[in-house]
Order: C-alpha cells, then sequence, then structure tokens
C-alpha cells in the first residue's frame, strides 16, 4: 500500500507542477505547453501505476471508495483533457481553469481515507466498466468545455490579457466549448443506457428514480436544454459560458455529492 | 401532407389555416425549452413512492412529444437533416415504448422454499392496466442456493439452481444469482437478499383427510437474525401458532469469510396457546385437531419478477437516438475545422 501511495503523491506533484507551470505562464505571457503537456503525462503515467498496483492488491477497480472514485476520476479527466490538449492547441491555454478544478479534486482526494471498501457482488459485470468508461468521458469533455468558457470568461474579466489576445475570439471559443458539451452529451446518453441495462441485471429494473438516477437524468436534460437554447436563442459567449458552467457544477454534483448523501442501492450497498 | 401543401390548404378555409398557425405555435422550439423546464422541475419533484404524482413527469412528457411532433412536420430544419430527424423520431419512440411499457408492465415479488416450484402466485405485485398476466406459464422450481459472505458478513456471490420444463418437455437447469435472472415467458426472475430458514412441516388432520406437507418462512437471516420466529395458522384450520428457529452456533462468522448454510443442531420452539413444546427433525405435535410432524429445516429464497415487453426495442430505439445523433454532430463538426 505504501507504494501505491508515494506513486499517487508523486502523481500529485506532477500535476501541481502542470497546473502552476499554466497560471504562472498565463501571468507571465509565457507559452511553456510542451512542458505542460509533458508533465502532465508523467503524472498520468505514475498515477495509472499507483492505481494499478491498487487495482491488483484489492482484486477489484477503482469504483467503490471516495478516495478510489476521486483517484480515478482526476486520471481520467487528466487523460480527456491532455488529448484535447494534445489535439486542439486553442484548448492549452485552458489548463489555467482546468487544473485548478483538478487540483481541488486531489486536495479532496487527499483528505479521504485510503481504506478499501465492500465490492458488491452485482458489480461483477462488463456493464461496470461500460457505464463508468462513458461516464469518465462525459465528464471529461465537459471539463474541457468549462476550461474553454472559462478563457471567455477571464478575457471578460480583463485577466491574463496578454496570454488570451492570441486566442480565437470569443464566438470561435464558444464554438469549440459547445462541441465538446455536444460530444459529452454524446456520451451521457451512452452512459445512460450503460446504466440501465446494468441497473436490469443487478436490480431487476432498468430506471427506478433513486437520487442518482434522478440526478443524472436532471443533469442529460441540462444538457438537452443548453443545446436547445443555443440553438433557439442566440446566446452571447459569455452567456453560454456561464451556462457550460452550470452543467458542469450539476454533472459534477451528480457524479461526486449525490452517491455519498444517498443510501439508495445506487451506492452500490446491494 | 407537405408544408407547401399545407399551406396552400391554410391559404384555402379559414379552419385550415387556423390549424396550420396552431401546429406551427406548438411546432414552436421555445415550448421545447418551456417542455424542458417542466420536466426537469417534475424529474426533480417526483416522489415513486406518491405514485400519484406522476402527472409531474407524464404531463411534460406529452406535451413534449406533441411539440416533438408538430416540429418534425412543419419544420424546414429536420427535412434538410435526416441525421437530426432521425434523432428526434427514435426519441420519440423513447417516449411512446416508455409510455407502452408502463401500461403493460409487471413488477413482483414472491418466496419458494427449497424444491418448491412457482404456481404464478406472487406475494407482492405492481402491474400496468393493460397487463396480460401469463405468469402461471413461467413455472420453475427452486432447486437451492449457495452464497458466499465476506469478512463483516458482507454478502458476495449468490448462486441459485433452477429448473423448468422447457416447452417440448424437456427439462432445463441454470444457475441464477446477481447480474443473472431467470427469464422465463418474457418474465425476468431474480435473486433478491431477501432468503433464510424454512422448517418443513406435515399436518395430519384428526378428521382422516389427506395429510398436507408445506413450510413456513421465517424472517429474512441474517438481516433478522434475532428475530426467527413468526406466527401463523395451521392450514383448514383456526389454530393459531407461534414457532421461533433457535440455535446455539455462529453460522456467519464475522471475523471470517463464510458461507450461507444450514445450523448442524436446533430445535423448533412452537408455542400453542400457553403451552410451549421444542420440536427436533422428526418429532411430532399431537393437538385436538390433528398432528403436527416436524419434517426438517430447509431454506427459502426471496425473487423479484420483472416484466417489460419494450426492453429490446426500447434498447435499439435508444442506440438509433445516439447514433443519429452522433452522425449529425459528426456531419456539423466536420464542416469546420476544430481549431479555426
Amino acid at each position: 500500500m505504501t507504494s501505491e501511495l508515494q506513486l499517487l503523491w508523486l502523481a500529485l506533484m506532477l500535476y501541481t507542477l502542470a497546473g502552476s507551470t499554466a497560471i504562472g505562464s498565463m501571468v507571465l505571457a509565457k507559452r511553456p505547453e510542451q512542458l505542460i503537456l509533458a508533465l502532465i503525462m508523467v503524472g498520468l503515467a505514475v498515477h495509472a501505476a499507483s492505481i494499478g498496483l491498487r487495482w491488483e492488491r484489492i482484486g477489484h477497480g477503482p469504483f467503490i471508495t471516495m478516495f478510489e472514485i476521486l483517484s480515478s476520476n482526476v486520471w481520467s479527466l487528466l487523460v480527456i483533457y491532455a488529448l484535447a490538449y494534445w489535439r486542439v492547441p486553442a484548448v492549452r491555454p485552458a489548463a489555467v481553469v482546468v487544473m485548478p478544478i483538478l487540483l481541488i479534486m486531489m486536495a479532496w482526494l487527499l483528505l479521504t481515507s485510503p481504506a478499501t471498501g465492500h465490492f458488491p457482488p452485482t458489480y461483477r459485470t462488463v456493464w461496470l466498466y461500460v457505464h463508468m468508461l462513458f461516464g469518465k468521458i462525459f465528464l471529461g469533455t465537459v471539463l474541457v468545455a468549462v476550461g474553454v468558457s472559462g478563457l471567455i470568461l477571464l478575457r471578460h474579466a480583463g485577466l491574463g490579457a496578454a496570454s488570451l489576445t492570441r486566442l480565437p475570439d470569443d464566438v470561435r471559443l464558444e464554438d469549440l466549448a459547445f462541441r465538446f458539451i455536444m460530444v459529452g452529451f454524446i456520451f451521457e446518453s451512452l452512459m445512460l443506457v450503460a446504466g440501465a441495462i446494468w441497473a436490469q441485471d443487478a436490480w431487476g429494473r432498468y430506471w427506478a428514480w433513486d437520487p442518482l438516477e434522478t440526478w443524472a437524468f436532471a443533469t442529460w436534460l441540462t444538457l438537452v436544454f443548453g443545446i436547445h437554447l443555443r440553438v433557439t436563442v442566440k446566446l452571447r459567449p459569455r452567456q453560454s459560458a456561464v451556462l457550460i458552467m452550470a452543467m458542469f457544477v450539476l454533472a459534477f454534483l451528480t457524479f461526486f455529492g449525490v452517491p455519498f448523501v444517498s443510501t439508495a442501492p445506487h451506492k452500490g450497498a446491494v | 401532407m407537405s408544408v407547401s401543401e399545407a399551406k396552400a390548404g391554410a391559404a384555402g378555409t379559414p379552419i385550415a389555416s387556423a390549424a396550420a398557425a396552431w401546429l406551427k405555435r406548438l411546432a414552436s422550439p421555445r415550448l421545447t425549452l418551456v417542455m424542458l423546464i417542466a420536466l426537469g422541475a417534475g424529474v426533480l419533484a417526483y416522489d415513486p413512492d406518491a405514485g400519484a404524482r406522476v402527472w409531474l413527469l407524464v404531463a411534460p412528457l406529452f406535451l413534449g412529444a406533441l411539440n416533438l411532433s408538430a416540429a418534425m412536420f412543419v419544420s424546414p430544419v429536420f427535412r434538410r437533416q435526416t441525421a437530426l430527424f432521425t434523432f428526434h423520431l427514435a426519441l420519440l419512440a423513447v417516449v411512446l415504448l416508455v409510455a407502452m411499457g408502463r401500461l403493460t408492465y409487471l413488477q413482483g415479488e414472491l418466496e419458494l422454499a427449497e424444491g418448491e416450484a412457482f404456481s404464478g402466485e406472487l406475494t407482492r405485485i405492481e402491474r400496468g392496466p393493460w397487463h396480460r398476466s401469463r405468469l402461471e406459464r413461467a413455472q420453475f422450481v427452486n432447486d437451492g442456493f449457495t452464497i458466499r459472505y465476506e469478512k463483516g458478513v458482507r454478502r458476495a456471490e449468490t448462486r441459485n439452481g433452477v429448473r423448468w420444463l422447457d416447452d417440448a418437455g424437456r427439462e432445463q437447469h441454470a444457475v441464477i444469482g446477481d447480474n443473472e435472472p431467470l427469464v422465463r415467458q418474457g418474465y425476468r426472475f431474480y435473486t433478491s437478499f431477501n432468503k433464510g430458514f424454512a422448517p418443513v412441516f406435515v399436518w395430519h388432520p384428526a378428521d382422516g383427510s389427506a395429510p398436507r406437507r408445506g413450510t413456513i418462512h421465517l424472517p429474512s437471516y441474517p438481516i433478522h437474525e434475532y428475530r426467527q420466529a413468526l406466527d401463523w395458522t395451521l392450514p383448514g384450520t383456526q389454530v393459531a401458532l407461534w414457532t421461533m428457529l433457535q440455535f446455539d452456533e455462529v453460522l456467519l462468522d464475522p471475523e471470517q469469510v463464510s458461507q450461507f448454510r444450514l445450523p448442524e443442531t436446533h430445535t423448533l420452539v412452537v408455542r400453542f396457546g400457553a403451552t410451549r413444546h421444542e420440536l427436533t427433525p422428526g418429532a411430532s405435535l399431537t393437538l385436538a385437531q390433528g398432528v403436527l410432524e416436524y419434517e426438517r429445516l430447509s431454506t427459502w429464497m426471496g425473487y423479484t419478477v420483472f416484466y417489460d415487453w419494450t426492453l429490446p426495442w426500447l434498447f435499439v430505439a435508444c442506440m438509433l437516438a445516439i447514433a443519429s445523433l452522433a452522425w449529425h454532430f459528426w456531419n456539423k463538426f466536420a464542416a469546420q475545422p476544430w481549431d479555426r
């Protein structure tokens, strides 16, 4: 267990360094983009080793305790962000928004107990992996959208002006952010379908309005609303940015709040 | 009828004109937004235990279905974009299938002792108004179960043997449990956490009529570990008995991995009026109405049953909706690069 935690700490330090470099580069109007990506990639490799060691030791993946869920989500969110960072240069300055959000999750992770939890028999199914994978891609793409939206809001607030001037205009950034929302919407829909299939097999019903299902559906509706609103009412980029932030907050609370304040079966208690 | 025909008709008669105007209003994207807000509020306010509030979901979904149907009929956007049209059509199909599912579904619970055949009787039932029961044709026999417990008496795998006769009259066997239901006649039978001990009795009535073998299902174990007692009435009589299972063994040790099993030794305490009797397997209790023979201790398993014929169609409609939306987005994104 010691080596797992040591590797985790090392990964978190590398991520923190990447986040600090991103913030510092915005303040100083520098562009150490390759360095930030390298720090994230090395951190991801070390973090993957930590997760792998724990998986091997306890016999199941990081799906049960808050420690495991936060750790695996920090990893998966950074994988998605690193992919976007690599493929879409306009996303790179968004590290200044994305990394602080992840640093908050990392701080929360360090406050949770690394003790193991009970792995319910209903979790022994391939649908767990399918459901989790789609959920992680959904949250990751929404996080990237939040990062890009944050750049719009920073520019309006007059922060990091020197660094942000070289970015595309707000309309293009807003379009980019909504592209990630749309991709996220596809994966959220897939997550709900996979979850329903799993629930049918595990609990004998595909939908029962338990708190997590209710809030996941409310999040899905919020994305539908946001996408429709953007088409129906011509939103200004700043308004779109705020809307995307609201979507992320709801999705984040659904992922990390509801399962741990509710005693309903979805928590994995059965 | 196309929009141009509708317009031509609208120009022709005042009724058609009014209908076209209404259709256009009904198809409004702003109405979609209102419907989404109402549905969101309904989702958060809906309480599945208070069925009367189901209108909170049904009303906005009905409005949404009307809005969507009208939009697909009048909006030129849908005619230009096949993928978007397919997505919304599939979404409409999902709503209709869910509605059909709620009208024809069945959900219930049943309990079977080891060796007992399911006869179609449920202990709890909830069903849609259009459900036509075929439960009596979904027979199977509970052949007993094994349940492993991890340290701390945490339930791990459940394995329940079942058998049934197929349509050709051949005996079939399967092991169900956890994520694997038994599917018979479209009904899906799932093992549940609800299971326990079942004393087997033979009742020999004093009037000389045929003896009857049966079981009583003691409260679920280990949840009700310290409440293994039950009030029940002898069949065909008014004789009320109180029965309690008594044993000293620790069956599920919290300190180690264990398995659900019968106690090696036990007694059954039977109270009849003011008298108390302790029975071991094979012992009998003589009453004025007949003789109660305690045969042995067995187990019972609680099952949940679910029927919804729409499930495969719902899956197809959902996947069609998601695939067509992905296709629509792909076309949209391919038109302009991501990093302009």
